[in-house]
């Protein structure tokens, strides 16, 4: 069974059948994307018309301009500025517990290490949506409903942050931190001056994988933000969809635009975003 | 410590010296190791704050009932016994766990094959054709939900595609019993590409040695999957489908956008019943008991995630 035909010939049907499954998974996983692009491009009445066409019979790119400045009730470029802020400092946060905590738990053997340890890894399981009710209760009665506060703080803790960065200064060589001690350098010089600087990919893996997640977030905005000039862009999108006669296109052009930011980072930092998830999902 | 203190004792006086800079050496090194503290107080302080006494006050608040207005009352297990017996609620957890079940096995799946088919030597460009499937992770989930929504209507891509290629009409958002398949759908293709990169991760950890033995030992490509291949990867599996679980378990997005719930209550997971419950019909009270039930659940998940890792590693 094995030999019946010319082996190299067998490989070839072989690998003509992968590719061909190749193209169709692909096609399937980009089609969307595209789909999303090309729609927003069309003209109103032409998104669900029969028959389909792929590409706009009029290419329509006022929608474009039209989501930013045609609806009142809507404000996208204060949401667009709203979810870089609110990505900016949680992303940054969010790095800066990770980093100290990591670092504390992997390079200091001082009592309990381990069970706080545990327990803040235990947060893990927590879904962000189990909390949703009783976190708002607090961040009401800490006043800080409906501001950046409000967003940035519960959106900047991640326990993979600091699993992620604690396996990370377990790779660092503690001779490297103990001859900086014997020259005389203080422990918080010896991370901001030494450490830090080599966990450099680490972090960078980091701050896109958590980007991902605060840039795209939809539930913690939907209940902490009550006045439209603080809503996030997702928040914005899912609220403008909601909304009666919004044109399709328009609902479809904001949503790329929403696609973009990553899409751009992704561009220039695609090994880093490997990583990240490899990091965080796989050593254990 | 103690050893070099035994020892002393046990050698007499002569070694007091030596001791006493060994007990201060020791010592100064645990001064060190207490700079620990500091570097892990402002995670500890804030994880408590905002992570772990939101759990604890999320029990506590499931005994009473509150509209966050008016007065906290005391009820008891009356939030609990009306929990047991609400149908929207049992309704609501099945479908969740349909949905969670049903995405975890076929993204997991989904996504070991195509890390298997990329560890191929045949296929060439590998990182574009990954980059194809990684894609979705990487846009915004409303987003995706808009271009989907579209998708699925009854003049939409998806519809026509079906009735020209099968010549069914699926009515994929308005019939009860496609609507969670259709949600299945969108979110097993938006998060597959991560798991694959995970489970790519997990090949590359594998030493090519074992498969070279292997093929000289004979072994085809079923032989090398099921005797090399799974068995090497089995913490990379349980640690994937784990976690995929409980990402899964509190997805709202693309219910939120796309059905809202619908068409009755079809579609309507937990994390969009506690939002409902507690943000727009103002029952904190009810939808903290519904949190519990959510926490608990995850918590089941959490432990068995343990025994899977210690039996495990036991055998490894």
């Amino acid at each position: 069974m094995k030999y019946i035909g010319n082996p190299k010939k067998v490989k070839n049907i072989e690998s003509g059948l992968l590719y061909t499954v190749l193209i169709i998974i692909s096609f399937v996983f980009i089609f969307p994307f595209l789909w999303m692009i090309f729609s927003s491009l069309k003209l109103n009445k032409d998104v669900l018309a029969l028959p389909i066409h792929f590409f706009p019979r009029v290419w329509n790119w006022k929608s474009y301009y039209n989501v930013f400045f045609k609806f009142p009730d809507f404000n996208f470029p204060r949401y667009i500025l709203n979810s870089f802020i609110v990505t900016f400092f949680a992303v940054l946060l969010c790095l800066f517990f990770s980093a100290t905590s990591g670092y504390g738990f992997a390079k200091y053997k001082f009592r309990g290490n381990n069970v706080l340890f545990t327990i803040i890894l235990s947060t893990i399981m927590i879904s962000f949506s189990v909390i949703i009710v009783p976190l708002f209760i607090l961040i009401r009665k800490l006043g800080m409903q409906n501001s950046y506060a409000g967003l940035i703080i519960p959106e900047s803790l991640t326990a993979f942050g600091v699993f992620m960065m604690r396996q990370f200064f377990y790779s660092i060589p503690d001779d490297v931190i103990e001859s900086a001690r014997i020259d005389g350098a203080n422990e918080y010089l010896i991370f901001s001056f030494i450490s830090l600087p080599m966990a450099k990919t680490a972090l960078l893996a980091l701050l896109i994988f958590h980007a991902q997640w605060v840039w795209n977030l939809l539930i913690w905005p939907l209940i902490v933000i009550s006045t439209p000039e603080m809503r996030t862009l997702p928040q914005g999108i899912a609220l403008f969809k909601g909304g009666y006669n919004t044109p399709y296109p328009e609902q479809l052009a904001v949503s790329v635009i929403a696609c973009l930011p990553l899409l751009i980072l992704y561009m220039f930092l695609s090994k880093y975003f490997v990583q990240g998830i490899a990091m965080t999902g796989l050593k254990g | 410590m103690s050893p070099v203190e035994n020892k002393s004792k046990q050698t007499g006086d002569i070694f007091i010296l030596k001791d006493f800079k060994m007990r201060k050496a020791s010592y100064s090194v645990t001064r060190i190791q207490r700079h620990g503290y500091v570097f892990i107080l402002p995670t500890l302080i804030f994880f408590s704050v905002f992570l772990i006494y939101p759990i604890i006050s999320a029990m506590k608040l499931s005994f009473f009932e509150w509209n966050l207005l008016g007065p906290k009352i005391f009820v008891g297990l009356k939030n609990y016994k009306k929990l047991i017996a609400d149908t929207r609620v049992l309704n609501s957890y099945w479908r969740t766990l349909h949905f969670t079940v049903v995405s975890v096995i076929a993204i997991n799946i989904l996504a070991f094959t195509f890390a298997i088919m990329f560890s191929s030597t045949l296929v060439a460009f590998k990182n574009i054709w990954q980059s194809f499937i990684f894609l979705p992770v990487i846009l915004s989930m409303v987003a995706v939900g808009v271009v989907w929504e579209y998708m699925y209507q009854t003049t939409g891509l998806i519809t026509i595609i079906g009735r020209k290629l099968f010549g069914v009409t699926i009515r994929w958002l308005t019939d009860t019993h496609v609507a969670p398949y259709a949600m299945i759908i969108v979110y097993v293709w938006k998060t597959t590409g991560y798991y694959m990169v995970i489970y790519i991760a997990g090949l590359l950890d594998i030493p090519q040695s074992l498969y070279e033995a292997a093929k000289i030992d004979g072994a085809g490509f079923w032989g090398q999957l099921f005797y090399i291949t799974i068995p090497s990867l089995v913490n990379t599996i349980s640690l994937a489908v784990i976690s995929c679980m409980i990402f899964t378990f509190g997805q709202f997005p693309i219910q939120y956008v796309i059905t809202k719930g619908g068409p009755s209550r079809s579609t309507e997971i937990l994390a969009l019943l506690i939002f409902k419950q507690a943000f727009e019909f103002n029952k904190y009270g009810y939808g903290a008991v519904i949190s519990v039930l959510f926490f608990l659940t995850l918590f089941f998940f959490a432990v068995i995630q343990l025994k899977i890792f210690n039996s495990s590693s036991r055998q490894g």
